[in-house]
């Protein structure tokens, strides 16, 4: 209808500009353009968005009542018809409310209709906010939640993975590169994840990053040992500082310790020394299951605990399943503690006791 | 590429050695010992709580310290309070003496809830984990003083404390004031079990000097604008 009308007043201004003079063809061309694109813009500002109108007109268990009502419509009109109502398609509707309410009008949308209530009803938002008014998006009050929450959209979870390195794009380059270009490699392609619409550019984005190693895979589980009478036993080491101890974990089941041939009472007298012992037991819930033979050396008290507590976390990773042994790691019992003691420095008394400062 | 990778997971020094360093390239996280956080089932997870837990599958954590367990009378506070009562590494001294301290406020506690009318026997905290951490609570203070020099003069102006500074203060005017405000032949958990009531019931020195902190503040207020911070 607008490019009709477009088109016709096009061809008056034509006529117009060739009654007129030659230089004036340039202005009415314009004019035309002008003229023609306002025409253009009005018929499109008169066609409303109804979805995003306002709330729902409709509610759900109407649409659904009328969804309902289509589909039982639909097999009748397919009885109706002589067809059969499985195989009955939108362009067989068509033609047999076409055959069944013949229509002299011209225009399309007065005709008599039957499609699916999606297709007549428009598609509209639920309520957007809960029972204390607050609402659901965080982006609400911009007016236009979801574009522009689409307009964020972040590229799928980079938290497992890393850039090349240099060496590895080095090698799918085929071309030396020297570290400015790498570390501006890296900072173009961060700033494109920081730019909105990058999603788009997710799999541009993937080819450049590598996938991180689960770190719980690296643990080296020794299988579990049986001896004569059938009971399951596995052994474990561990050092911290300078103490070293090993650990004999027994599948028996009465919670007895024993380090150096004396009991661990009696060996710690402090609590903590003996609370770090039972720290993996307690963690994973096997405070009575297993009987353990300690030796240890080296040392001072709290070392010497430290060092049993990682002989016994890694002693029990045999009888463990593997979200165990990741529960374990995240505790931070399978690290070996690698703080020793800080060296001397020259000119200095100690680590960082410096010598008394006199002033001449 | 493996080479690289695996360099980072070795005891560490860094190039340059900064006065805080530790022997954990910064590529290590935290460890989390408490056991309840890793028994919430996947459902009743945030994002953000799922985006962590992926980022820790794939990062090498730290070893928990000597100090910590996932035992339920672990309570961080209550660590970094022996630690700072602490002299010479013997910590041993300090943990029997905060030990020796909470048995004492229990048995204050008990014995006036014997004591109590039957009314008033609810109201009195007999719980001495409850106790510290309220008096502890009581102490902070919320604004702090900076020295700051303008024009040739020093100026105390109000400056906002973090949280970690906050509990540092409150802990430290708690330990000077049970080491010198006593009489010579008082131990020191009960003078501490002294001012740990006090300050649960908001009396005693040291919310007195949490108080005057605060007056000073608000005295200097006229200085305010010269933090630029």
């Amino acid at each position: 209808m607008a490019a009709s009308g477009g088109r016709t007043v096009g061809s008056f201004l034509w006529k117009c500009g060739n009654c007129c003079f030659n230089f004036n063809t340039v202005s009415s061309n314009l004019t035309r353009q002008v003229l023609s694109r306002q025409l253009c813009v009005s018929a499109v500002l008169h066609r409303k968005n109804l979805a995003a109108a306002g709330p729902e007109k409709f509610s759900e268990e109407f649409i659904k009542k009328q969804v309902e009502e289509f589909n039982i419509g639909k097999r009748h009109l397919a009885n109706m018809m002589g067809e059969d109502p499985e195989t009955f398609t939108q362009g067989d509707i068509n033609r047999s409310i076409a055959y069944l309410f013949p229509s002299g009008l011209f225009d399309k949308k007065a005709k008599p209709l039957m499609k699916h209530p999606d297709e007549v009803f428009p598609k509209q938002r639920a309520v957007q906010w809960g029972a204390d008014g607050r609402p659901f998006h965080f982006l609400f009050y911009t007016g236009k939640q979801s574009y522009y929450s689409l307009m964020h959209v972040s590229t799928g979870s980079l938290v497992g993975s890393r850039w090349l390195l240099k060496e590895e794009l080095e090698e799918l380059l085929v071309e030396t590169i020297s570290e400015h270009d790498y570390a501006r490699f890296i900072q173009l392609m961060e700033r494109l994840l920081s730019l909105p619409y990058c999603s788009v550019e997710e799999d541009f984005v993937q080819r450049y990053r590598r996938q991180l190693e689960i770190q719980s895979s690296k643990q080296q589980v020794q299988p579990l040992q049986y001896d004569q009478h059938g009971v399951a036993y596995s052994t474990g080491d561990g050092r911290r500082k300078t103490a070293t101890g090993t650990v004999l974990l027994r599948d028996s089941g009465s919670g007895s310790i024993s380090i150096n041939g004396t009991n661990y009472v009696h060996y710690f007298p402090v609590l903590q020394d003996r609370e770090q012992l039972m720290f993996p037991l307690h963690f994973m819930g096997v405070l009575g299951r297993f009987d353990m033979q300690c030796s240890v050396s080296g040392g001072g008290h709290s070392s010497q605990a430290g060092a049993l507590r990682l002989a016994i976390s890694r002693a029990m990773l045999s009888f463990l399943s593997e979200g165990q042994v990741e529960t374990m790691r995240q505790a931070g019992l399978l690290t070996p503690d690698p703080r020793i003691k800080e060296r001397k420095k020259p000119g200095q008394e100690g680590a960082r006791r410096k010598f008394t400062w006199k002033k001449r | 590429m493996a080479a690289s990778l695996t360099g980072l997971l070795k005891p560490w020094t860094p190039r340059v050695l900064l006065v805080r360093w530790s022997r954990y390239n910064p590529y290590y996280l935290e460890p989390e010992p408490r056991k309840e956080v890793y028994h919430i089932p996947e459902t009743e997870l945030t994002p953000e709580q799922k985006e962590e837990r992926e980022l820790k599958s794939v990062r090498p954590i730290k070893a928990a310290t000597n100090s910590v367990t996932s035992s339920v009378f672990n309570d961080p506070v209550l660590s970094k309070f022996v630690n700072m009562m602490m002299k010479d590494g013997d910590k041993i001294i300090a943990k029997g003496i905060i030990t020796q301290t909470l048995e004492n406020m229990k048995r204050k506690q008990v014995e006036k809830y014997h004591k109590a009318p039957e009314g008033k026997k609810a109201e009195i905290e007999c719980n001495p984990y409850a106790i510290f951490h309220q008096a502890l609570e009581n102490c902070k203070p919320v604004i702090g003083l900076a020295s700051i020099q303008k024009g040739g003069k020093f100026y105390q102006v109000p400056i906002p404390l973090t949280d970690n500074r906050r509990r540092f203060l409150a802990m430290k005017w708690m330990i000077t004031e049970c080491r010198d405000n006593k009489h010579r032949r008082t131990l020191m958990y009960e003078k501490l079990s002294q001012e740990l009531l006090a300050a649960f019931s908001k009396e005693g020195n040291v919310v007195k000097r949490k108080h005057e902190l605060h007056k000073m503040a608000e005295s200097n207020r006229a200085y305010a604008h010269y933090r630029w911070w």
